[in-house]
């Protein structure tokens, strides 16, 4: 059920894009005319302080956040025409999230986990474990297949994330701080991980990050500051 | 591009039953709400639907085409009763009638080789035996030609407690009433006892309507009993049966029952009942039922943050409310068979404990465990609507 994407201009363009809250009666404008464009298979990392407004692009990048005015295309997919059940098809299909807490459901093991995007596919049970396990045997957790989250390191359990991005074979995997709850041991590892999805299998790679020297190893460097966004090319 | 997915029933059950073991203790405590309402709708059926059953037991075998006339006296009246009624008269005036016998009792001590035993003594006329449906184990029942004679017919009860180890009371054997020996020349069968009927038919002693004087001087006509022919209008029958007895007894009133009429006075007796019984089940259910919306509300809260993940993974609002709408009814669903065992249980042991025959109703276990997965549902749609309705990234930002 993989897409069949028209080329665009960019996989994903963002034109003019802003979004605002209200808060406590207070109009809180959190990102001002952003336009990005990320091409298939890049690597770009977004920077930024924190209240800059970073993560609020990241999720409106991974379609869990509408923004309030401008143009968003997503893999041919005009996102502002689309009903909620496609975005979440999109998310299902084109979108691997690793989050900086992980996100795992603790109830399910490392493998339900891993198969849980295939789930709402509707592959067959048997068929989204047998897909599972093979992802965890590319991050090297196939031993702690029936672990727990709980059970597992903080690396394991950022491995058993990706993996769980990885499993339905999505465009892009979008990861929010991926290294931030790790020591810097084990995050130099998630980053390799990363990296050589990126270049070996050709995801769309966007980072969020705080940290300058994650952002470096990316081939862009995306910098936004009081809801605007800038390109840096050396930061 | 088909942005169509759907989850499969297995993963969608899977998922409900890894999160109900995991709910644990609170689960079990809302189920405890669901078990007692789905118990006592099962039960209050099953014990509504044994006590009718009971209750038609009664009448079973009487049969619905007996009716009883008795003669209170006119009010200021002190007539007496007469010791005879001309009954080939009524039999005549009302053609639907096919038997009538009349019955004037009285009752004393009969005994039978140094044994005593209290018996009901029926003045019979021979059509009694047919108009009550007599069934007699040996012999034969009292005739026409045995009005002089001492002849009885003897009911199983008193038959058995006249016998002895050795000495059992058998056709020919003489029983002794005040000073008069009588004959005994029919044995009846043990036949259920009747409402309907004035007489405790297995704890009688029936001799000829004629011979009443024997052992009691002044006898009455206490009552008449009469069996209408098949298909015939009850009440017509009631009535000119009353009008031809009334010509008979000017100083009596003549009170005729219509048996179909008190069935269904007791139909509709035991029909409110049951639904009594009903409401006060249903009512227990609903309890219930909020117990289930306050344990998937908190669960829902609790998870917010799960629910945002799924989301994130691609579950769209659909998957999300048959996720926690499926956690509801499965919970209702283990609830409602624990009620249905429980439920059944108690009906049996509230049967055994009246003396009813226990009989399993067929209503009783579908609506029950049918009403209480409703219920299951019903409230187990706000919650998992409400739950489905979260934004992703504000479940997601939930700690």
């Amino acid at each position: 059920m993989m897409t069949d994407t028209p080329t665009l201009p960019g996989f994903i363009s963002l034109q003019g894009i802003g979004k605002s809250y209200q808060l406590a009666g207070q109009h809180l404008s959190i990102l001002n005319d952003v336009s990005l464009s990320i091409a298939r298979g890049e690597s770009c990392g977004i920077l930024g302080a924190s209240g800059s407004g970073k993560s609020t692009l990241l999720n409106i990048l991974g379609l869990l956040d509408l923004p309030d005015c401008g143009a968003y295309h997503f893999a041919g997919h005009d996102i502002f025409d689309a009903t909620a059940d496609q975005l979440a098809a999109i998310r299902n299909q084109q979108i691997g999230f690793v989050f900086q807490s992980f996100n795992l459901l603790p109830r399910l093991s490392a493998l339900d986990n891993v198969a849980l995007p295939l789930a709402y596919r509707g592959v067959s049970r048997q068929e989204s474990v047998a897909r599972a396990l093979h992802m965890l045997e590319q991050v090297g957790l196939a031993e702690r297949a029936h672990h727990r989250p709980a059970d597992l390191s903080g690396g394991q359990r950022q491995r058993v994330a990706i993996a769980r991005a990885l499993v339905g074979a999505p465009g892009v995997i979008l990861a929010d701080e991926p290294t931030g709850n790790l020591d810097s041991h084990t995050a130099r590892d998630i980053m390799d991980l990363l990296l050589a999805l990126n270049h070996e299998q050709g995801v769309t790679l966007i980072i969020v990050t705080h940290d300058a020297h994650i952002a470096e190893r990316l081939n862009r460097q995306v910098l936004v500051r009081n809801g605007v966004v800038h390109e840096a090319e050396c930061v | 591009m088909s942005l169509g997915v759907a989850q499969s029933l297995s993963q969608l059950l899977h998922e409900a039953f890894v999160s109900l073991r995991t709910l644990g203790k609170r689960s079990i405590l809302a189920l405890l709400g669901i078990v007692i309402g789905s118990s006592s709708v099962v039960a209050l059926i099953n014990i509504g639907h044994n006590a009718a059953e009971d209750a038609a037991m009664i009448f079973k075998d009487m049969g619905t085409d007996t009716l009883v006339a008795q003669f209170p006296p006119k009010a200021g009246s002190v007539a007496r009763m007469p010791n005879s009624l001309n009954l080939q008269a009524v039999h005549q005036a009302v053609p639907g009638i096919a038997h009538i016998g009349a019955i004037s009792s009285f009752s004393g001590p009969v005994i039978f080789h140094g044994r005593t035993t209290n018996a009901g003594l029926i003045g019979s006329t021979p059509g009694l035996k047919d108009a009550m449906r007599l069934v007699l184990r040996e012999g034969r029942f009292l005739s026409e030609f045995d009005s002089g004679e001492t002849f009885a017919v003897i009911g199983d009860q008193i038959a058995q407690a006249l016998s002895a180890p050795g000495d059992p009371l058998r056709l020919g054997d003489r029983v002794r009433v005040n000073d008069y020996l009588f004959l005994i020349i029919g044995i009846l069968q043990n036949q259920p006892r009747s409402m309907l009927i004035p007489v405790q038919i297995n704890e009688s002693l029936f001799i000829p309507a004629a011979g009443m004087r024997r052992i009691y001087s002044s006898p009455q006509v206490g009552s008449v009993v009469l069996r209408a022919a098949a298909g015939q209008d009850m009440e017509r029958i009631a009535a000119d049966a009353t009008k031809a007895l009334s010509a008979q007894l000017p100083e009596h009133t003549v009170e005729i029952q219509i048996p179909q009429q008190m069935i269904d006075g007791m139909t509709r007796q035991s029909r409110t009942f049951a639904y009594l019984l009903l409401a006060l089940g249903a009512i227990s259910l609903v309890g219930g039922g909020v117990g289930v919306m306050n344990v998937m509300l908190m669960n829902v809260s609790q998870r917010r943050r799960e629910i945002g993940i799924r989301m994130a993974l691609g579950a769209r609002q659909r998957d999300i409310r048959n996720l926690f709408l499926l956690e509801a009814v499965t919970l209702t669903a283990v609830g409602a068979l624990c009620g249905a065992v429980l439920g059944m249980s108690a009906a049996y042991l509230y049967a055994w404990l009246s003396g009813w025959q226990f009989s399993l109703a067929v209503s009783a276990l579908p609506l029950g465990v049918g009403s209480t997965l409703l219920v299951g549902l019903f409230f187990g749609i706000y919650p998992a609507v409400s739950a489905s309705h979260l934004q992703p990234v504000e479940a997601l930002r939930d700690e």
